[in-house]
């Protein structure tokens, strides 16, 4: 990327050039005012103002205050705007250097039609324009959120729609997001993320195994976007599907979340500090068996010379988790005069793990700065370092876990120090001892990380819009894994890795909008843009083996090193018209010509079509005198979009040719993969329609939404002849749909001096099927059980079933097993048959559950007492998932789960692994458990305090919240957490529950001051 | 709203110019960053390996290192279907069954199916490309010479596993639909490219070889009597004895020709045998070999306690030979080309070549002592009269072929060829075609 330089140097160049032509100050005066709720009389905080037909705006501080100088002299109407708030408007008159006072008091309602929203491109829309939904999440929910260090983790529950789990319960572990479904198979399924109109990384691809294997994809225990502090979040806008998101091209099939950060407003300088301070704990543990008497397991591996004899027994899960501390210091000054407006924050963050040896810290600084040159013209600045540092310890399909090996170990195992030899002793079946993995072994995970953006936005004439965006998101992520020699074995020497990865996305984009009116009743907005997107990923390699006795760095008898390095660029053009008329019905419509380095000549440029309405129903004479004024507001909207989504491969175009070292000599052969010059984006087509329905004079609103997505042209592995000296292409192949309503009910149900409560219910169901694969018959298996199968939803579990009776029931057989030497014959269950078309049978499997929920929903209730006290709680819940037990099911294999207990003392099915002749290793279907939940994810009481001892010290406001998080699971699964997933971000793989670490419950307390 | 009236404002001077230049600016960068033909950094791709004569001696050493790190696949085939090798207990049901049979019980969709074919075929499609594309290179004939001898050897030997594996196999895998053709028929071809491989060698010196042996042949590897010595082998196996006798002649007994497996990489046999465990050699043939024949115990262990073994009544033992990771194997041994000549003058029949073929055999017999890394026999020679008449040479041949050549990959072809002469049966025939084959083949060879 030669050109890399003078770009920036260009953009810079611009931002000199310009400065000349600021134009002196003309006459003007000041506009302040204060804003607060009409019920209750509580300052308001974030309401936007802005002076129509200018760029001069800002937003109240936390006392509801807010100050404009240099508003030209002259009569101006002035609109403010707030979520959960009515907007207004009006005229306000400025005179030279006078100060105009303005106050307003804003009505609660629960519609939301008013509030603008940016739709990806130059120019922002109020979302009654637009006929596709747009979810928002203000800033505060972000950073209020209890207990949650990372923003894809405070979205849990605030979207309708997504269904958001946390991975792991390491800190700084994982999220996923899955908006309206799983678009893909074989490429990834998380959504793009842009902060402030920069694409960032969000890689979950881990550089050392310590969940799921790496070797899996999106197997990381933590995602990329976790570096971002909530703490900086102004607000967060979702855009689902591809008719919301067809602007972002060739890599929208998942959705967008678009996230912009705070900036400063004109006025004083405004200082917030935070200071939290939580403890969390886990919400269970195994139940293990601590039976007094030896079991088959206990004799097999060594606890016991013979089955009942007397037993000791450790439960070691005390010692494996603790009571952990964190921490969360916020500090950030803000404001700004009538040309320049700066946010300086800084954030650090303190999280030990539940698990001990595992925590999470991450320092970070933000400025946004805006400088307006002229009355025409404003450049902005924005700039983030971040460094975060995870120390994590293997968990899951690991077998140096430290979960595994509980579920593993034989519980006659004592692991502590042998007070003979002072070592600690060796695991006698699998994996090591898991206190020396606490206190030996080391996983950190390093990230720097600089984010950083300047946009120029011109009005050159009137009406012309033009608007530059560059940005840059730059990190080393330095991850780290040593196992010390003779830690799991006397003959292990030791192993150490210290894989580097670097990367450096950037993206410009230039837009110009244009609006006009050239008739009374219609309104055109114009915008035509490009858009330029770099990325460029590096994994260095370091590794040893045979270690010496002493230190941890890659030094060692036997060395390893690797390099690998991905390049990737999208280019874009679009256009888009947006029509309203009369203000009441509006027809946007757009194209975007997106082409992809990861594509040939032939299919490199693609379109993506888009065209949405919304009609203002409510607002038309004739309805109104029809409905008698039941709706207070109404409105329809229909929306289709087409985005595509990236190969899983990006050099899959080219017959590309593999290193292989023969004889000591370099060689070169042709990969068995062939390269497919024709491979094109996987395509998504996406119908909406929905209505808004507000009643009660907005203090109740329905949001109704209707989606069909259909994602054709799915990459799959296409199996060649071998007899072309090729296995496989990558073909565009595949098809699955995703089909769902979505449905929110927001409500103001008391709005009075004294007391006020919202509410907001949702409900979302989705239902996933592919459609088309290779060959219809085609099982693909990803993880252990998860499968795609045609017909089926995406990843449905499919595994080995027992026999059965005619009646269902369990059919049992007469089997001959040995215990302590003792011959014996019993009846066991044992796995079925079926008969194959060509008539031989075969062990019989079949699918046995689906981990994808029938539905979620979520009920928020916020309360204000007075003006001194707020609570509220989000329930959030998932229902009709399966989750795999496999963490039961190694525990009962190797006899450590507590229904191992009375092996052969009157159970019917005896549990271990060594009494299994049956091959019952290989059935599934009691394994896989209803992982339908209900979660308290949220819940926060916060107390006011305004009282003059609070300006003794220097602020105007002080906020007392005490909350927690997780705090509460009602779910009938066995195991200790249904939300957590082996496999991570993995795209197929989900609903598996290995050793994983449960999700923690969090208590804080914290303090905000604002001076 | 989506009009708002732009309030009013001062002029503004010089804006359009600069706005022009920004513009200009924009539209420059726009352009600049449209080159999206954006190479793959980790891998080269097909045309720039052969735009040069580097990547086209890498693309020869990668086709080597294709046949050399496969050889476990034939190998396990031939010598589980033949009296050679067992399973141990750890072995896939797949290998089991290439030992105990039936045809029924090999399921085209086994891996041990699939892979002689599947590694063969890479081996040939790397070596049709070097034939393709060296000419292309306009270079030195002495070295072009050598790398079209190279690739058609190579693919030849790749072609001549096949045959020993499968009943029909496709030649041509150039076209859309490669068709299987009868043994007889890829026999020709592959004796073809072993003449021309001959001929072309022949324009080459061996200063011409050595020039080039640092970088484009593997150590241990004798290119000339390599070509030579297949040129016997599968001349033989066609039943042209004269061309077979021919080509053993010229074959120096006097060196080995290897495969070679230097750290990190790793005899494949070895890996089969000990780090897999799949495998071991069956107690059978330790058992039945000639009082005082040193040879099994070049092969086997012989002195270790059987290995646990599936199914359990077949007692194996732990093999010897290629028992440490960095051994290499041999392409051929040496005196396969006494026994080849043997075989060849027998068949020719008559009294003198009959004297001779039993002269030969009677040189394997009493070879007691060898610098080179192979087996030796030890034993006294027979009488001239229990080796005069074709049955009595034919059956002693076999014998020796056995000892001589074990776990070569040979033992199969050798039940075909010498059938009455051997008191053994393959489990199978031969291995059917890969059911990935027959079902993406548009030609259908399966039917």
């Amino acid at each position: 990327m030669r050109l890399r330089r003078s770009r920036f140097v260009g953009v810079a160049a611009i931002a000199v050039l310009l400065i000349p032509c600021m134009v002196s100050a003309q006459q003007a005066g000041t506009l302040a005012g204060r804003i607060t709720d009409a019920a209750n009389g509580t300052p308001l905080a974030d309401v936007q103002i802005r002076v129509s037909g200018t760029m001069i705006a800002t937003s109240t501080s936390a006392d509801g205050q807010y100050r404009l100088p240099s508003v030209p002299v002259g009569q101006h109407t002035v609109t403010v705007r707030r979520v959960g708030y009515a907007g207004t408007s009006r005229d306000v008159t400025i005179a030279d250097g006078q100060v105009a006072t303005a106050d307003f008091t804003l009505t609660a309602v629960a519609a939301t039609l008013g509030q603008v929203v940016v739709t990806g491109v130059g120019a922002p829309a109020e979302r009654r324009v637009l006929g596709n939904t747009v979810e928002t999440v203000a800033g505060q929910d972000v950073s209020e959120s209890p207990g949650a260090t990372a923003l894809d983790q405070a979205l849990q529950g605030k979207i309708t729609g997504a269904v958001i789990s946390e991975n792991s319960g390491q800190p700084g572990g994982g999220v996923s997001i899955r908006l309206r479904g799983t678009n893909s198979i074989l490429g990834g399924a998380e959504p793009l993320y842009v902060v402030d109109g920069v694409i960032v990384d969000n890689s979950s691809e881990a550089l050392v195994s310590l969940g799921a294997n790496a070797t899996r994809g999106g197997a990381a225990l933590t995602n990329r976007i976790a570096d971002i502090d909530p703490d900086d979040i102004d607000h967060i806008e979702v855009l689902k599907g591809a008719a919301a998101a067809a602007l972002y091209g060739s890599r929208a099939n998942n959705g967008v979340i678009q996230i912009f950060t705070k900036r400063g407003r004109s006025g004083q300088p405004r200082v917030t500090a935070k200071t939290e301070f939580s403890l969390s704990h886990t919400p269970a543990y195994y139940q293990l068996n601590m039976s007094p008497t030896a079991g088959y397991a206990d004799v097999v591996y060594g606890g016991a010379d013979s089955i009942g004899a007397p037993i000791q027994r450790y439960d070691i899960q005390p010692q494996i988790f603790r009571t952990a501390k964190g921490t969360n210091d916020q500090l950030s000054v803000s404001g700004g005069s009538a040309t320049t407006q700066y946010y300086i924050g800084g954030g650090y963050n303190v999280d030990q793990g539940i698990l001990r040896s595992t925590d999470y810290r991450r320092w970070d600084v933000r400025s946004n700065l805006t400088q307006q040159l002229s009355n025409w013209l404003e450049v902005s600045l924005g700039g983030n370092f971040i460094q975060s540092k995870a120390d994590f310890m293997p968990e899951g399909e690991q077998t140096q876990g430290v979960l595994t090996s509980v579920i593993f170990t034989p519980t006659s195992f004592n692991p502590s120090i042998d007070p003979t030899t002072g070592r600690y002793p060796y695991n006698p079946l699998l994996g090591p001892n898991p206190f020396v993995v606490l206190n030996q072994f080391e996983a950190p995970e390093n990230v720097t990380r600089v984010l950083g953006n300047v946009s120029v936005t011109a009005h050159p004439v009137q009406q012309l819009t033009l608007r530059y965006l560059a940005g840059i998101d730059d990190y080393r992520d330095e991850a780290k894994y040593f196992e010390p020699p003779f830690s799991t074995s006397a003959s292990f020497t030791g192993s150490v890795q210290n894989p580097v990865s670097m990367s450096r996305l950037f993206n410009n984009d230039l837009t110009a909008t244009y609006e006009a009116q050239p008739f009374t009743h219609i309104g055109l907005t114009s915008t035509a843009g490009f858009r330029y997107t770099s990325d460029h990923h590096e994994v260095v390699r370091a590794a040893a083996g045979d270690l010496p006795p002493i230190g941890d760095l890659v030094t060692g008898a036997t060395q390893f090193a690797s390099q690998s390095v991905t390049e990737f660029r999208t280019v874009g053009w679009y256009f888009e018209e947006r029509a309203a008329f009369n203000d009441r019905f509006y027809l946007t419509g757009g194209l975007n010509w997106d082409a992809s380095s990861a594509f040939g000549a032939d299919q490199r440029v693609q379109l993506f079509p888009r065209l949405s309405a919304s009609w203002l129903l409510g607002e038309e004479p004739f309805w109104k005198s029809l409905t008698h004024n039941v709706f207070s507001s109404l409105r329809l909207r229909a929306a289709f979009g087409e985005t595509g989504g990236q190969p899983p491969a990006l050099y899959s175009q080219f017959d590309n040719y593999l290193n292989v070292g023969y004889a000591g000599l370099p060689g070169l052969v042709a990969s068995a993969t062939e390269g497919n010059p024709n491979l094109k984006p996987e395509r998504q087509r996406e119908y909406e329609a929905g209505f808004d329905a507000g009643a009660f004079h907005d203090r109740a609103q329905l949001e109704f939404t209707y989606y069909n997505k259909h994602t054709s042209d799915l990459v799959l592995s296409v199996p060649l002849p071998p007899s072309t000296g090729f296995s496989q292409q990558f073909q565009n192949i595949g098809e699955l749909s995703n089909k769902g309503i979505e449905l929110a009910l927001n409500t103001v149900n008391v709005a009075s001096p004294s007391f006020s409560w919202r509410s907001r219910i949702s409900y979302a169901a989705n239902r996933n099927r592919v459609e088309k694969l290779v060959t219809a018959g085609d099982t693909l298996v990803f993880g252990y059980l998860n499968s795609v199968v045609e017909g089926q939803p995406i990843g449905v579990f499919y595994g080995g079933v027992y026999a059965r009776n005619t009646d269902g029931t369990l059919a049992y057989k007469p089997t001959a097993i040995t215990i302590n030497g003792r011959a014996d014959t019993v009846m066991l269950p044992y796995r079925g048959t079926v008969t194959l078309p060509s008539g031989a049978t075969a062990n019989a499997s079949r699918i046995i559950g689906d981990p994808n929920p029938d539905f979620v929903a979520t009920l928020s209730n916020e309360f204000q007492f007075g003006k001194h006290l707020q609570a509220s709680f989000l329930l959030d819940g998932r229902f009709g998932n399966d989750v795999a037990n496999f963490s039961r099911r190694i525990s009962e294999l190797f006899g450590v789960d507590k229904d191992t207990e009375g092996e052969f003392t009157g159970d019917t099915i005896p549990r271990t692994y060594t009494l299994n002749p049956n091959g019952r290793s290989l059935i599934y279907e009691e394994y896989i458990e209803d992982g339908s939940y209900v979660k308290l994810r949220e819940i926060a009481v916060q107390i006011l305090f305004d009282q003059p001892f609070v300006h003794r010290i220097g602020a105007d406001r002080m906020t007392l919240r005490l909350a927690g998080r997780n705090l509460y699971t009602w779910t009938h699964y066995r195991g200790l957490d249904p939300e957590v997933n082996l496999f991570s971000a993995n795209t197929v793989a989900r609903g598996v529950d290995f050793g994983t670490t449960p999700l923690p419950r969090e208590f804080t307390i914290g303090l905000n001051l604002n001076f | 709203m989506t009009t708002r009236p732009f309030a009013a404002h001062a002029a503004r001077p010089a804006l359009p110019r600069v706005l022009r230049g920004a513009v200009a600016l924009a539209l420059a960068i726009a352009a600049a960053a449209c080159n999206l033909d954006l190479q793959n950094p980790n891998s080269p791709r097909e045309d720039q390996v052969l735009s040069n004569v580097d990547g086209a001696i890498a693309l020869a050493v990668g086709m080597q290192g294709q046949f050399a790190t496969t050889i476990d696949d034939y190998l396990a085939t031939n010598s589980l279907v033949t009296d050679e090798w067992g399973t141990q207990t750890k072995a896939l049901i797949s290998y089991q069954s290439l030992f105990t049979g039936p045809a029924s019980a090999i399921d085209p969709s086994y891996d041990v199916v699939l892979a002689p074919w599947r590694d063969s075929y890479q081996t040939i499609k790397s070596a049709n490309t070097l034939l393709a594309d060296v000419p292309k290179l306009g270079l030195d004939p002495a070295l072009a010479n050598q790398f079209t001898a190279l690739a058609k050897l190579y693919k030849a030997m790749s072609l001549g596993m096949l045959i020993q594996q499968y009943a029909q196999v496709p030649i041509d895998i150039t076209v859309a639909a490669p068709t299987p053709q009868p043994r007889a028929v890829v026999l020709d071809t592959v004796l073809a490219l072993l003449t021309s491989a001959d001929s072309d060698l022949a324009q080459v010196t061996d200063a011409d070889i050595n020039a080039n042996r640092a970088r484009l042949l593997g150590q241990g590897f004798d290119f000339r009597n390599t070509v030579d010595a297949m040129l016997a082998r599968y001349s033989l196996m066609a039943g042209q004895y004269d061309q077979a006798i021919a080509a053993a002649d010229r074959v120096n007994l006097g060196v080995l020709s290897v495969l070679s497996y230097p750290a990190p990489t790793r005899n494949p046999i070895e890996n089969l045998a000990f780090q897999t465990g799949y495998v071991g050699a069956l107690k059978s043939f330790v058992d039945a070999a000639k009082p005082g024949d040193r040879r099994p115990a070049y092969w086997v262990d012989t002195a270790a306690a059987p290995l646990k073994s599936n199914p359990p009544d077949s007692v194996i033992l732990p093999l010897r030979k290629y028992s440490t990771p960095n051994e290499p194997f041999p392409v051929y041994l040496p005196d396969e080309m006494r026994l080849i000549k043997a075989e060849a003058l027998t068949q020719l029949g008559g009294a003198a070549n009959f004297a001779a073929a039993a002269d030969l055999v009677n040189q394997v017999r009493t070879d007691s002592i060898s610098t080179l890394d192979q087996p030796v026999a030890g034993l006294a020679a027979l009488p001239s009269d229990s080796l005069d008449t074709a049955p009595e040479l034919l059956a002693e041949i076999a014998y020796e072929r056995r000892y001589e050549l074990f776990e070569q990959g040979l033992r199969w072809e050798d039940t075909r060829r010498l059938g009455p002469a051997l008191t053994t049966t393959p489990t199978i025939d031969f291995l059917p075609i890969p059911q990935v084959e027959c079902i993406n083949n548009p030609s259908k060879p399966c039917g």
